[in-house]
Order: C-alpha cells, then sequence, then structure tokens
C-alpha cells in the first residue's frame, strides 16, 4: 500500500487525484466505478491484479460489461469468477447455472423483438440518413398505425362481428312507434344505377355504400337475450365507442409519460446550450458522406442560430422606450392580422359546408364536387394561411426559436378549429340551431327531411374528410415532389438550383398525421369502420412518405430536437382527442338519434340504453353501483385524490430542490478536492526537503 | 446449443457474452468483420488467442467509421497504447460500447476520452477547439469559435479551473436527453 502513495508531480492533475482516491478506497471499501481508471502507461500484470482486486471488492452485483476496463483484463477478472464459481458450493453454482438460462432466455427475447418490430430496419435507416427529427415523425407514425390496429380489432370484436352474425341468423328487432315521418329511410335510390355511380359512391360514401357495415345507419337495435347467453348490441355499440376513446388516451398518456420521464430527468434542457450541441450534437449513426456533410452544416446553423439569439437578446435589452413600443405595436398588428385571415378561413368554411348541404342531391361529377366542397375549403385555407402568416415572421422579429413554436401553435390551432367549424354548421343544419321548435325539426327534433339518418351523414363527411386528405398527399407526392426532383436534377439554371430539392418538413407532416387522426376520432362513432380504412391509409402513407424521402428530399438545415419533439406532437394528438370526445359527448347525450336508422333509433338519446339496460341488472349490482355514483363515495374519493396529487406535486419540488442541492456540493466536492491535493502535494514537498538535506549532508 | 463454429471455443465465446453487449450471433458477425478488414492478418481460429492487431488506417476505413470526423480519436481511445492499432479484443469492446444497450455511466467516460485530444484527462480549451472544428468542418469564424468554447466552459466548469474534468462532463452529459441516442453506432 506504501506505493500508492507516490505522487506524480502534474501540479493539477487527475493522476494526482487517483491516488487520493486509491488512499480513500483502501480505507473505506467503497465501489467507485464511476472513476475511469486511465492507466495508460500501466504494468498490465499489475493492472490485473488491481483490477481483480477492487472488482471483486465491490461485491458480486456489478455487472462485468459496465466496467470501464480494457477488455483483456474485464475477461481475465471473468475468467477468476468463473474459478471462483467453479470451486464454490452446489447451490452457488446452481444459482450460476440460472444466469447463464436467464441471460439465454433474454437474448432470445432481444432477438425475437428485433424480428417484431414493425419496419425496425427501414427506422434505422431514416435515422442514420435523415437524423432523428425525421425519425421522429416515422416513429409517431408507426405508434399511430399500432393504436389504429387495435382499435379496429376492438371494434370488430364487440360490435361488427355481432352485428354480421345476428343479421345472418335473422334475430328479430324490436319494434316500437313513433311518428311515421321520422321512420322514413331509403338509402338505396330507385331506378336504374349508371356504372360510374359506383366510382362516385365510393369517393362520397352514397349508394350501395351507405347502407352497408360502414356507417351507423346499417346497424340494427337486436338485443339477443337467450337463456345462457345475451348481447345487447346497441349497448355494446356505445360501450365501444367509450372504451376506444378511452383506450387512446391511455396508450397516449403512456406513450407521453415515457418522453416526459426522460425530460424530467435531463432538467428540462435549455434549448440552444452550447455545451450540449458540441458534446451530443454529433449522430455517431450518421451513415454516407452526403448525410455526413449535412450534419456538420446543420450543427454550424444550430450554433449561428445560437449565437444570431444572443445577438438579438442583447440587441432587445439595449432598444430605447420608443423603439419598445413601436415593436410591440406592431407585434399586436400582426396578431389582429392573423386572427383576422383565421376568421376568415373559418367564414369560408362554414359558407362551403352550407353550399354543399343544400346541394348534395345533385347527381354526376358536379354533385361529387359539390360533396367534397367542405374537405377543399379546409385543405385550401389549412395551405394559404400559414404561408400568409409566415411572412409576418420578418416583421414580428421573435427568436428563432420562438418563431418555430409559434408556427406550430398557429398551424395546429388553424387545422383543429377548421375541423370544429365544419362539425358546428353540420350540427345547425341538423338541429335546426339547436331550436326544437323550428318548423323543421318540431316533429322529431331534428331535421328529418334533409337529414332521415343523420349519424350516417356525419360519418359521410369524415369518410369524405380522410378519403381527400389521403388523396391530397399522394397527388402532392405524385404532381409536386416528383417533378421537382426532376426539374432540380436535369435543369442546370441557378434559380432552380437555389430552390434546390425539398426538404423534408417535420412538423407539417406531423400537423396532417395529428388531423388525419383527429377526423378519425371524431367519426368513430358514426362510421365504425373508420379506423379500419385510416390504419390502411397510414401504412399506404409511411411506404410513400419513405419512397419521397429517399429520392425526392435532401435531409434539413434546421432540425427538431428528437427528444422533446415527440412531446409535442403526442400533446398535439391530446389536444385533437379532446376535440372528438367533445363531439362524443354531446352526440351521446344532447342530440335525438334518427329514427328511421341505427341501433339507437327508439331512444330519446344514445345515453338513454344505460339507464334503462341498468334496471335489468341484479338488485345487488344495482345498488353497488348506486352507492358508487352517490356522494357518500365520490366525495370522499375526489378528496382522497387531491390529497395524493398534492403529496405527488411536492415530491417533485423536493427532488427538484434536491437536484439543485446536489449540484451545488458537486462545485463544493470539486473544490475540496483541489485543495486536499495542493495540501498533500504542499506536504511531500516539505517530506521531501528535509530528505534531501539530510542526504546532502550525510 | 450445437453450433459447429470451430472460431473460437465455448468458454470464449460465454466469455464475450459477460463483458459485453453483444449475443454469440453478434460477437461471431463481428468477428466476421473484423477479418474483412484485414484477412491476411487477423486468422480464422480464435481458440489459442492469437496476438495480432488490425492498423488504424485500415479500421478508420469501415463504412461505420468512414465519414466520423472523430474516427480516429474513437479507435484510439480504445487501443492499449493509444496507437490506434485494435486487438479482436479491443474491437469488441469499442463497439460494445458504442451499442445502443451500454449505459450512460460507461458511454461518459468513453465520450469523455475521445474528446480529449491531448490525453490529459481534462477537456481543455484546445481540446474544445479542436472538437469544434471537426464538427464543423472549420467553417465557423475564429471569434465564432472562440466565443462558443468560453460559453461552453463558462456553463460546463462546476470547480472553476477553466477546463472540464470528468465530473464536469458526467454532470452535463446527465442532462442531456439526446447523448445516449447519438453516441451509438451500429453495426
Amino acid at each position: 500500500m506504501e506505493t500508492k502513495l507516490q505522487i506524480h508531480d502534474t501540479g493539477n492533475g487527475y493522476p494526482g487525484d487517483q491516488q487520493l482516491l486509491r488512499l480513500r478506497r483502501a480505507s473505506s471499501g467503497q465501489s467507485h466505478q464511476n472513476y475511469p481508471q486511465f492507466n495508460q502507461n500501466s504494468d498490465p500484470t499489475e493492472e490485473e491484479e488491481e483490477g481483480v482486486e477492487e472488482v471483486d471488492s465491490s461485491g458480486p452485483n456489478v455487472e462485468l460489461r459496465n466496467t470501464p476496463l480494457p477488455m483483456a483484463i474485464k475477461r481475465a477478472v471473468w475468467k477468476s469468477q468463473q474459478m471462483q464459481d467453479n470451486r464454490a458450493s452446489s447451490s452457488k453454482s446452481w444459482k450460476q447455472k440460472n444466469k447463464k438460462s436467464l441471460r439465454n432466455l433474454r437474448s432470445i427475447t432481444r432477438e425475437a423483438g428485433q424480428f417484431f418490430t414493425l419496419w425496425g430496419k427501414s427506422l434505422q435507416l431514416i435515422g442514420g440518413n435523415f437524423g432523428g427529427g425525421v425519425q421522429s415523425y416515422f416513429l409517431f407514425l408507426r405508434f399511430l398505425v399500432i393504436l389504429n390496429f387495435f382499435s379496429c380489432l376492438l371494434i370488430a370484436g364487440f360490435v361488427l362481428i355481432p352485428s354480421i352474425i345476428f343479421r345472418s341468423v335473422g334475430t328479430s328487432l324490436e319494434n316500437s312507434t313513433g311518428p311515421e315521418e321520422c321512420m322514413k329511410y331509403d338509402p338505396n335510390p330507385p331506378g336504374l344505377v349508371l356504372f360510374y355511380n359506383y366510382f362516385l359512391d365510393l369517393l362520397s360514401g352514397t349508394g350501395f355504400m351507405e347502407y352497408s357495415y360502414l356507417f351507423y345507419g346499417y346497424y340494427n337495435n337486436t338485443q339477443v337475450a337467450e337463456e345462457s347467453f345475451s348481447y345487447n348490441i346497441p349497448l355494446a355499440y356505445l360501450f365501444t365507442a367509450v372504451f376506444y376513446f378511452a383506450f387512446c388516451l391511455i396508450c397516449l398518456i403512456i406513450r407521453m409519460g415515457n418522453a416526459a420521464r426522460v425530460a424530467v430527468a435531463t432538467g428540462g434542457s435549455a434549448v440552444g446550450s452550447y455545451s450540449m450541441i458540441i458534446f451530443t450534437g454529433w449522430d455517431y449513426g450518421c451513415l454516407g458522406d452526403q448525410a455526413t456533410r449535412l450534419k456538420q452544416k446543420n450543427i454550424h446553423y444550430q450554433l449561428q442560430v445560437d449565437l444570431e439569439e444572443e445577438a438579438l437578446s442583447r440587441r432587445a435589452a439595449s432598444l430605447t422606450a420608443c423603439q419598445k413600443i413601436v415593436h410591440y405595436t406592431l407585434r399586436v398588428v400582426t396578431f389582429l392580422i392573423a386572427l383576422g385571415l383565421n376568421a376568415a378561413a373559418f367564414y369560408g368554411i362554414f359558407e362551403a359546408t352550407n353550399f354543399s348541404q343544400q346541394n348534395s342531391g345533385r347527381a354526376g361529377f358536379l354533385g361529387l364536387f359539390f360533396e367534397y366542397l367542405p374537405s377543399i375549403a379546409i385543405t385550401t385555407a389549412n395551405f394559404v394561411v400559414p404561408l400568409l402568416c409566415d411572412q409576418f415572421a420578418l416583421i414580428e422579429r421573435y427568436s428563432p426559436s420562438t418563431t418555430v413554436i409559434l408556427v406550430l401553435l398557429r398551424a395546429v390551432f388553424l387545422r383543429l378549429l377548421s375541423l370544429g367549424v365544419l362539425i358546428l354548421t353540420l350540427w345547425q343544419q341538423i338541429t335546426c340551431d339547436g331550436n326544437a321548435n323550428s318548423r323543421d325539426c318540431s316533429l322529431c327534433k331534428y331535421n328529418n327531411k334533409d337529414y332521415p339518418c343523420w349519424e350516417t351523414r356525419v360519418g359521410q363527411e369524415m369518410y369524405k374528410l380522410t378519403l381527400f386528405d389521403f388523396l391530397v398527399n399522394l397527388a402532392v407526392l405524385v404532381l409536386v415532389e416528383f417533378p421537382r426532383r426532376i426539374v432540380v436534377d436535369h435543369c442546370p439554371n441557378k434559380l432552380v438550383q437555389w430552390f434546390g430539392r425539398q426538404e423534408f418538413a417535420v412538423p407539417h407532416n406531423v400537423l396532417g398525421l395529428v388531423y388525419g387522426q383527429t377526423v378519425v376520432w371524431t367519426g368513430a362513432l358514426f362510421c365504425p369502420l373508420l379506423p379500419v380504412i385510416n390504419t390502411i391509409k397510414f401504412v399506404i402513407l409511411f411506404y410513400c412518405k419513405k419512397i419521397t424521402l429517399f429520392h425526392n428530399c435532401r435531409p434539413a438545415l434546421k432540425t427538431f430536437r428528437s427528444t422533446t419533439s415527440t412531446i409535442y406532437f403526442l400533446v398535439t394528438l391530446v389536444f385533437g382527442w379532446g376535440l372528438a370526445t367533445v363531439v362524443m359527448i354531446y352526440s351521446l347525450a344532447e342530440i335525438q338519434p334518427s329514427m328511421g336508422c341505427g341501433p339507437f333509433r327508439f331512444f330519446p338519446t344514445m345515453w338513454s340504453i344505460v339507464p334503462t339496460s341498468f334496471y335489468n341488472l341484479s338488485a345487488v349490482t344495482q345498488d353497488f353501483l348506486f352507492f358508487i355514483g352517490s356522494q357518500a363515495f365520490s366525495i370522499p374519493l375526489f378528496v382522497f385524490s387531491c390529497v395524493v396529487m398534492c403529496y405527488f406535486i411536492a415530491l417533485a419540488a423536493v427532488y427538484g430542490k434536491s437536484v439543485a442541492l446536489l449540484r451545488t456540493q458537486l462545485k463544493l466536492e470539486g473544490r475540496d478536492k483541489k485543495f486536499l491535493v495542493r495540501q498533500i502535494e504542499e506536504l511531500s514537498r516539505q517530506l521531501e526537503r528535509p530528505n534531501a538535506n539530510s542526504g546532502a549532508h550525510s | 446449443m450445437g453450433n459447429k463454429q470451430t472460431i473460437f471455443t465455448d468458454e470464449q465465446l460465454d466469455a464475450y457474452q459477460d463483458c459485453t453487449f453483444f449475443t454469440r450471433k453478434e460477437i461471431l458477425r463481428l468477428h466476421g468483420r473484423y477479418h474483412e478488414l484485414a484477412p491476411h492478418l487477423v486468422p480464422m481460429d480464435y481458440t489459442n488467442e492469437p496476438d495480432c492487431k488490425v492498423p488504424l488506417s485500415l479500421i478508420v476505413n469501415m463504412p461505420e467509421l468512414k465519414e466520423n470526423p472523430f474516427r480516429n480519436r474513437i479507435v484510439e481511445s480504445f487501443s492499449e497504447g493509444g496507437d490506434g492499432n485494435l486487438s479482436f479484443n479491443e474491437f469488441v469492446d469499442m463497439f460494445s460500447v458504442l451499442s445502443e444497450m451500454a449505459p450512460r455511466e460507461l458511454k461518459a467516460i468513453y465520450a469523455f476520452k475521445i474528446y480529449d485530444f491531448n490525453v490529459d484527462n481534462f477537456l481543455c480549451k484546445e481540446d474544445l477547439e479542436k472538437t469544434l472544428n471537426r464538427l464543423t468542418k472549420e467553417e465557423l469564424t475564429p471569434e465564432e469559435v472562440e466565443l462558443v468554447c468560453d460559453k461552453t466552459i463558462e456553463e460546463a466548469d462546476l470547480d472553476g479551473d477553466n477546463k472540464l474534468s470528468f465530473a464536469d462532463f458526467e454532470n452535463m452529459i446527465s442532462r442531456a436527453p439526446d447523448f445516449l441516442s447519438t453516441f451509438h453506432i451500429r453495426i
């Protein structure tokens, strides 16, 4: 142990610290796996012994593969461990066999997991060539595909298959009385149907598609009640819809939790932190010459952006009061103009929907155009308004990161609200502005003249929106992106080259996905097969986007941070979910279901089937459920959950404070270490001097 | 398992499995890649632990490393004498640390070694300048380089000695959410 007191006179050195630590280690016998063993001029055999000693002293729990020792030493340690285990008692060798079989199992499951992961290889390739931001878009798309797939399994299992069985078996429908006028519903048009009408019907969901499993109107209100088996289709339909929403929300929250955990653990890293960019900016998995050069330009750009932000904030701080007033007035003006543009877009959508609903009976391709008018209006608005608002960014002069977030927020706001305006317009028409006493709605409490089966009509609108979105994506791909690449590659014109190949715009594409998923959620109650259509649509979209990415796009200069961006995507998806939930709850609870079609035709509201079936349950269950719903249970439950929430909030605050305290402690420890090292060096110098003196004398 | 491979003994494969984050199949595949680099130098039979090293110039031409601006430093950090010639042990070790299963602490240790150009166990300003120039292909002006290096040291230096020790580096890495996904080479 004496040799370990030899201290290299490096003055500022880590080797000096290391010797000091060895002293500490020898005395306290603690584990020290966090300190790298920087023995670069070491003697191998001595190090082997030390390595063996140190690893063994820290206990058998330390995994060998996690230690930062060179491989030759790790294998020597492993060999000595094996020899020790061979000499050990039978119980220990049984433990070793267990560990080995566990390891084999783990490797087999890992390989199986890699095999079954959907599109794993493609995602790796995308990440390597285009970076984490684009990869996060494709990961998000994959998540939505899996979510939709499980949703359609849910709906198929509980609603579709029982309906098919009961329809083919021919179970009797329950009849009830009601105004004769309201029960008239004839979806099949009389007379000859021209051949091209099939194509038109496919695109607009009318004709042969209207009275099919695709839409709400086809499902019957069969309630099977035999001795051993009972199935209530309306109740199943309702509960499946509610559970579908709950399932989607749970999946979203779990996924957000995973992403948020990383963000919280890293303390909400500040965007534009220089050390982050330098040390973690380079993606080691980057492949290819072109990708590397672009990555370098990307990092260069990021640093420039940060430097510019800094310069901007310094300039902003030094503005005079007059300039500040002008600046803020400009911002308020642009905000009002953006609001005005949005309002104009919403009004356009409102008018288009009204016009489309009034002229819905037209035949031929003109009729198809009128059917698709709301979709066209929404897509045009979502394209034109952000383009105009982008021009304001030059006047507003926010910092670049604020600009990106603001653009995103505006686009989300526009997309989801335009969908909301469409639904509001439909509601106005169906319920005559909510006025049950107006001329058209007085008989059946909904506008039965224009909407004999209003749920199917709403479902058709959502179906058309989904289809139109898909067709527009394909059209843009074929008509805009491929030609652009061909032009750029073959035309040496300077203007064309400056325009260049396009970049894969991640925020724009993600908003498209969020919009599509929101439409599906809104329409799922009225068009049960919409998740199936959406799954197929997203799968095709994945392959199309991958093809366009590899053939037409160049990697973006301005990137998206991949970890925090996942959270933003999921938050916007939750907004969409919220909108769809509002629509669903309102339809369930407030509007009179159509009396001519669907599983709820003889109920005052869709929800009223639940109390009706409730009274068929046994008395004990009824009492139990009453108790849970009563105030005696719910108020204590509410108070309890408030207490639990306060506890977690307090815990989070305490953790935050302790992290800050530990950081200051780290700083102090560092200073202590330097002070002690200096003391030891001084002491050793003092010890050497008397020795030298005594040597010189004698 | 009945594998008929004759490259390694079973004991060697078990040792590699315990000391790295790879499975049997991946280790054999790595040996194939290592052999491809220098077929005349690397024997196919490793059962008696041959002592051969593939030179640096051949390793940095691997497709996974070819375009990496830090390829020389990566290979040097994992070699025994710091000269960049890797034996098979060191080759496997390198890709094990850079694989996706390696924990953050282990990766931080080797990342520190990689960025420490003058091998003095500190990240001083010259190390940072070299790192920055390799990252941006020397497109920043010298004033910008100076500014960024100063800001980096200001952000990460905890003990106030104007350079980053391993503790400073590790503390900064622990706050980086992207580190695990970027410090990762797939092979």
